[in-house]
């Protein structure tokens, strides 16, 4: 028994836990084979297949716009949200079937939890976003980029990503159970991005509609990517806004992407609080 | 509560506290349930304590303020010196935890299992290691360490939990109900585990369980608890000793509560005589033959008894006799 009873130390005092739990939700996220295929396989057809036959079907809606990189790229705004409104699933099962208990005994600070979460989901989302891009740049697609506006693609799709991801954190544990969680991820995955201009400009919407989608942040950030990997007259910018230079534009619309992230983390960090303790 | 109870159980910096304090504690949970009503506690240093009482009798919820999962309402509870609410982080580093339902990282090993615990609760890496092989070893894990815990059995997952409990060197291990959907056998290995923890880690101990008979052998002291409320307090012993160390139970063919009521009136014992089905049982303190006088006396007069035998006083008749009704009445049995 003197292995165990033998006094032995901590590393320190502090209180972490964000490493080894971002870890951890990366192992969950690569742990099987048909997951990590499930979580590659939309990219690559939607590259490969979806956006070369919209291209064919549809054309050029305007000069001078490439059509198959435009939804190519634009699909960067379907799948980011998708991707963190499907891992809110694993919220549900670690609360009512794994083992959210034990860290939330663990002597870290309990926010912790879900900011690895939405980090280690975050990581999902960039080898997807990367994926697209190469597929995309392999297949064709005209990137025109700059080391100034790839700025704006980091930005774009690490806040779109952290927000969402917030969102699915409220959401799973707002209405804690799968069955009634599951109906949630297409409504809020998926329905935004046929909105937002990720596969036509904005301009064909209805009025309506079109102030609708100036609120949403996928519109938002559909156009700061494709600013970024596109350029100014591809991006839609002008569109939104109405005044202003492309960067002031750009650095607007990352404003408010950056609003939505920090509100909906105020709204999943308290619902968090408020369902793990009683 | 006063102020000034709260103020004196206060544990003073640099002096050996009790690692639990409980001290006028109440929790009514979001919804008005009233699960815990004001219940004072200490456990010493080094014992295995029990929180005893069946299903809703509060003993999970007064594991959660422990543990700093719940809020208490009103009253105070210190954990290793510290207070629960004011300063949790202090408390979840003194703590180890098996809850009362299954709580592992299912995609994962043992082994996994074990590794994520010990970053999260900060162990140097290596001794981290080595600390995992051995209490592998010690819950008879090792062969099936790497296996996902999917495929381990009931007994398998709980003895993990055990030993993830135990990894961090905790200050005071908390078991809630550690054998509850176990076989018995299983059950026994498992309390064979906490008494041999408690002998060779010398660590705190607070359990529960609704299986009262075996908390007997198990545990230094208890706590018993019904509906929120602490009935009895003290060593099995001496909790028994206060009923007697035997109990008269007379089959009845009848009536029972009847003649419960007669035998009262008739006996005039400290303890009314309390009714099991066709049961009376009355305790018997240190004067059995003249109770056993007595029944034979008023065996003829009508009541019924068609049988009587003599049985050990368990801490179940603790129960019943303080809370007025037969514990496995209060497990729906
Ligand atoms: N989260 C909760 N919300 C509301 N009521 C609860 C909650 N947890 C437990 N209770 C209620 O509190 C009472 C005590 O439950 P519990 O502490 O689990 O008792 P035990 O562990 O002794 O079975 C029960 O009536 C139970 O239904
Ligand atoms: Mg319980």
């Amino acid at each position: 028994m003197t292995a165990i009873a033998a006094n032995f130390h901590r590393s320190s005092q502090r209180p972490t836990g964000l490493v080894p739990l971002y870890g951890r939700r990366l192992r969950v996220a690569t742990k099987t084979v048909p997951g990590i295929i499930g979580q590659l396989i939309t990219p690559v057809l939607w590259v490969l297949i979806v956006a070369p036959a919209l291209a064919d079907a549809l054309g050029d809606f305007a000069p001078g716009v490439d059509y198959y990189t435009y939804a190519a790229i634009g699909q960067i705004v379907l799948l980011v949200p998708f991707t963190s409104m499907f891992a809110g699933i694993n919220v549900i099962v670690d609360k009512d079937f794994g083992v959210l208990r034990d860290f939330l005994v663990a002597p870290i600070r309990r926010r912790t939890i879900p900011l690895a979460n939405a980090l280690g989901v975050l990581t999902v989302s960039w080898v997807q976003v990367v994926i697209i891009i190469g597929l995309a740049a392999a297949n064709g697609a005209e990137l025109d980029t700059s080391a100034s506006r790839v700025v704006f693609l980091f930005g774009a799709v690490s806040l779109l990503g952290l927000g969402t991801y917030g969102l699915a954190e409220a959401l799973a544990y707002r209405v804690g159970r799968q069955e009634a969680y599951g109906p949630l991820i297409p409504a809020i995955g998926v329905t935004p991005f046929m909105l937002c201009g990720g596969i036509y400009p904005l301009a064909v919407l209805p009025t309506g509609v079109r102030w609708l989608a100036y609120f949403l942040p996928w519109t938002h950030a559909v156009a700061l990517v494709r600013y970024a990997l596109m350029g100014t007259a591809e991006s839609g910018l002008a569109q939104i806004w109405g005044f202003g230079a492309a960067p002031v534009q750009a650095t607007l619309s990352l404003a408010a992407l950056a609003l939505f992230t920090a509100l909906a983390w105020r709204l999943a960090l308290r619902v968090f609080r408020r369902a793990t303790t009683s | 509560m006063s102020v000034e109870i709260a103020a004196r159980r206060v544990p003073l910096p640099g002096v050996a506290a009790p690692p639990v304090i409980v001290d006028g504690m109440h929790k009514i949970y979001p919804g008005g349930v009233e699960a815990v009503r004001g219940i004072s506690f200490e456990v010493a240093d080094g014992e295995i304590f029990g929180l005893l009482g069946p299903n809703g009798a509060g003993k999970t919820t007064t594991f959660g303020v422990l543990t700093t999962l719940v809020e208490p309402t009103r009253g105070r509870a210190f954990v290793a010196g510290h207070d629960v609410v004011a300063f949790p982080l202090g408390v979840r580093r003194a703590i180890g935890v098996a809850f009362q339902d299954s709580v592992l990282d299912n995609e994962f090993s043992g082994r996994e299992n074990l590794r994520l615990h010990a970053r999260l609760w900060n162990l140097a890496r290596r001794d981290a290691e080595q600390r995992i092989d051995a209490l592998l070893a010690l819950m008879d894990l090792d062969q099936r360490a790497d296996d996902n815990v999917r495929t381990y059995s009931g007994g398998m997952r709980r003895r993990l939990e055990l030993g993830r409990a135990l990894l961090a060197n905790p200050r005071v291990l908390f078991l809630d109900e550690p054998t509850v959907g176990l076989d018995p056998s299983v059950r026994d290995e498992i309390w064979a585990l906490v008494r041999q923890l408690q002998r060779e880690e010398g660590v705190t101990i607070v359990l529960s369980t609704h299986y009262l008979e075996e908390a007997e052998d198990v545990c230094d002291r208890v706590a018993i608890m019904n509906r929120g409320e602490l009935v009895a307090l003290g060593s099995p012993a001496e909790l028994i000793e206060t009923l007697g160390a035997e109990l008269v139970e007379l089959q009845i063919d009848g009536d029972p509560t009847a003649a419960a009521r007669e035998l009262g009136i008739t006996l005039q014992r400290a303890s009314p005589p309390l009714v099991r089905r066709d049961l009376v049982s009355i305790a018997v303190s240190d004067d059995a033959a003249d109770l056993a006088r007595q029944i034979a006396a008023i065996r003829s007069d009508g009541l019924g008894i068609i049988g009587s035998t003599l049985r050990r006083t368990s801490l179940a008749d603790v129960f019943a006799h303080r809370t007025g009704r037969p514990l496995d009445e209060e497990l729906g049995r």
